[in-house]
């Protein structure tokens, strides 16, 4: 496999002119003019990237109960000790290696491991990107159809039947692929257009105003009759919580997965970051922070209202395309809070979409020949067709969270973070690039914390799926996840060994990006 | 319904330490950005490592001569040296002493 063929691109970063500068001075070697790998356009425009590839579905429907479900107050405690200790530094680390490299997730895992075989780790992470998407998609596609159908108002018209309404949908081959469909056309019809007149213009706009609408759902919820019901549900301390273990597996799967580590999306991103860019205050702090902030607004977007009307709060994804439909032909105005909820839910899926459809995008434009064009349509049309089952089956979409979600995910992350600890080195990662034109500095309490405790955790995360699920109903999946997890390591090592690039003889160390 | 002193305890202090935070990163950055792209219209170069920053780099540097990567670190480092030397004002909190103290290493 080569590098990417394709025509090069002279990037207008804001920091660009520069390349004719200090920088020119190292890479213009020769009489051509500066071309090199596109970047972000703006540093809003890069956090609004971040924070919309890491808010997705779970923010919305699952955390509010989860806060509930564990202590309210408690978890919260839980959660905030272990999102500042673990996702923030892991974020920092994933996004570091992305901007250090320069290149997507196998590139990476070339230029640091070295070797042809430890590039598989890199094809691991890819694999498993592509697996979550292929059934997070139909998810994107649901909600797509709700907010069009907001739009068209079937929401307060007189006899909607929610549930009804759900059945014919989900139950309908036909219109569940064809959303799936046009769910990926969407994706693609973005993603062509690059990393910042396509991705950037459009969560420029997109993720400011889901926070707007978010707002406004959580205005109108605690202002309903019985609304702070469902604030005190979720904000009222049980401090006894603290001291079960469910509670905190709760908040470290929840800090852990929740905030996008390990999907290889922070990598992706800070690939394009330019040398002049912050990674630990953007990549880490505002990724990990903006994320549950956004999951605590929808705490306040939907469990008010889910009070207010007596709703079932555990109902998961059935809050959402279910419960919350009923809400609406009861509140003044509800067509428009319909719209303003159902809009908002599919802009945080679709952003999610972007992040998570963008690292096979990259990967597959640096390591095949095809245009940025070509790697979208393969990237996009694979995932559509592994998608299809999903989109087909809710049951098959289950069993696929399950395995990926609870061994594929932490697979990943472990993967990213061995990386950056244990072959590029935490102290080396810190003081070389991490605090390179950082907006805070990062002192060497980050060095366990990589090193150490987060794979640990994830180590402690996997097992407890495992044990979990024995001698329950999940126990055959849970083997066969394993089994595939682990198939899925010594297939990828094995091909990458046979197709993989050599990695560059001489000097162990290959130079960053900007180097 | 009235919410109890530690449910609106709770519920601020969630409130602070969440979109409290992450609205002041944002706006720490984005005005980080702002500055350091004044500088660069102004200056053409800007430092790249803080003062505590730079220093680790140099200690890592001294204590790791042979590292496969001290190449790379020696240059970056040369870099935020000459460019601290080039422009008159730096980015980070760098005093003129400072500057003044901070040797090229070999390459």
């Amino acid at each position: 496999m080569n590098f990417s063929l394709t025509t090069p691109t002279i990037v207008a970063h804001p920091y660009n002119y520069l390349l004719f500068k200090g920088l020119g001075r190292i890479i213009m070697s020769d009489s051509e003019a500066r071309t090199a790998r596109e970047e972000w356009g703006s540093r809003f425009g890069f956090l609004m990237a971040m924070l919309g590839a890491m808010v997705g579905a779970g923010n919305i429907w699952r955390m509010p109960f989860t806060t509930g479900e564990n202590g309210g107050g408690a978890f919260l405690v839980a959660y905030i000790l272990l999102l500042y200790l673990i996702a923030v530094p892991g974020l920092m680390a994933e996004t570091m290696i992305g901007r250090y490299t320069n290149n997507g997730v196998i590139g990476a895992f070339k230029q640091v491991l070295g070797s042809k075989r430890a590039q598989g780790l890199g094809l691991v992470v890819l694999i498993v990107n592509v697996a979550l998407m292929s059934y997070y998609a139909p998810i994107i596609g649901w909600a797509l159809y709700y907010a069009g159908h907001s739009v068209l108002m079937t929401f307060t018209q007189p006899g909607f039947q929610p549930q009804a309404f759900w059945d014919g949908f989900i139950n309908n081959p036909a219109l569940v692929v064809g959303m799936h469909t046009v769910t990926m056309a969407g994706l693609a019809g973005v993603l062509v257009f690059g990393i910042r007149r396509g991705i950037e213009r459009v969560v420029k706009w997109m993720i400011p105003l889901l926070v707007v609408a978010l707002v406004a759902v959580s205005i109108r919820g605690v202002t309903l009759p019985g609304g702070m019901e469902g604030v005190a549900f979720v904000f009222t301390p049980d401090w006894g919580y603290l001291t079960r273990g469910s509670t905190w597996v709760a908040a470290l799967s929840q800090a852990l997965f929740s905030t996008g580590l390990g999907w290889g999306i922070a990598l992706t991103y800070g690939s394009y970051l330019s040398r002049y860019d912050d990674v630990p205050l953007g990549g880490g702090l505002f990724t990990a922070i903006g994320n549950t902030s956004i999951g605590l607004l929808a705490v306040f977007a939907t469990f008010p209202v889910v009070f207010a009307f007596g709703l079932e709060p555990s109902a998961g994804s059935n809050l959402l395309f279910i419960s919350m439909a009923q809400v609406f032909p009861e509140l003044p105005g509800g067509s428009l809070w319909a719209i303003v909820f159902f809009v908002s839910f599919f802009f945080a899926t679709f952003t999610s979409g972007l992040g998570i459809t963008e690292v096979a995008v990259t990967t597959v434009s640096e390591e095949t020949r095809l245009s940025r064009t070509g790697a979208v349509l393969a990237s996009c049309g694979a995932i559509w067709v592994l998608g299809l089952p999903s989109a087909y089956s809710s049951a098959f979409l289950g069993r696929m969270d399950f395995m990926f979600g609870s061994f594929g995910l932490p697979l990943a992350t472990l993967s990213i973070i061995a990386l950056v600890a244990w072959k590029f080195g935490p102290e080396r990662a810190r003081v070389l690039d991490l605090n390179r034109n950082a907006g805070i500095y990062v002192g060497s309490w980050w060095n366990p914390v990589v090193k150490y405790v987060i794979p640990v955790v994830m180590m402690f995360i996997l097992g407890y799926g495992v044990y979990s699920s024995i001698g329950t109903a999940n126990q055959r999946l849970m083997l066969l996840g394993v089994a595939f997890m682990g198939a899925l390591v010594v297939v990828s090592t094995v091909v990458m060994s046979v197709v993989g690039d050599e990695p560059p003889s001489g000097s162990a160390a290959v130079p960053g990006g900007d180097d | 319904m009235a919410l109890s002193t530690l449910t609106w305890v709770s519920m601020l202090v969630s409130l602070l330490l969440l979109p409290g935070v992450a609205a002041a990163v944002l706006v720490r950055s984005l005005r980080t950005e702002e500055r350091k792209l004044a500088l660069l219209r102004e200056q053409g170069d800007v430092d790249s490592y803080s003062p505590r920053a730079l220093s680790d780099l140099r200690e890592w540097i001294r204590a790791n001569p042979d590292d496969p990567y001290a190449p790379i670190a020696r240059r970056r480092y040369n870099e935020c040296v000459r460019s601290l030397r080039g422009i008159d004002k730096p980015h980070y909190d760098w005093s003129d002493e400072q500057i003044a103290r901070l040797e090229l290493v070999d390459e």
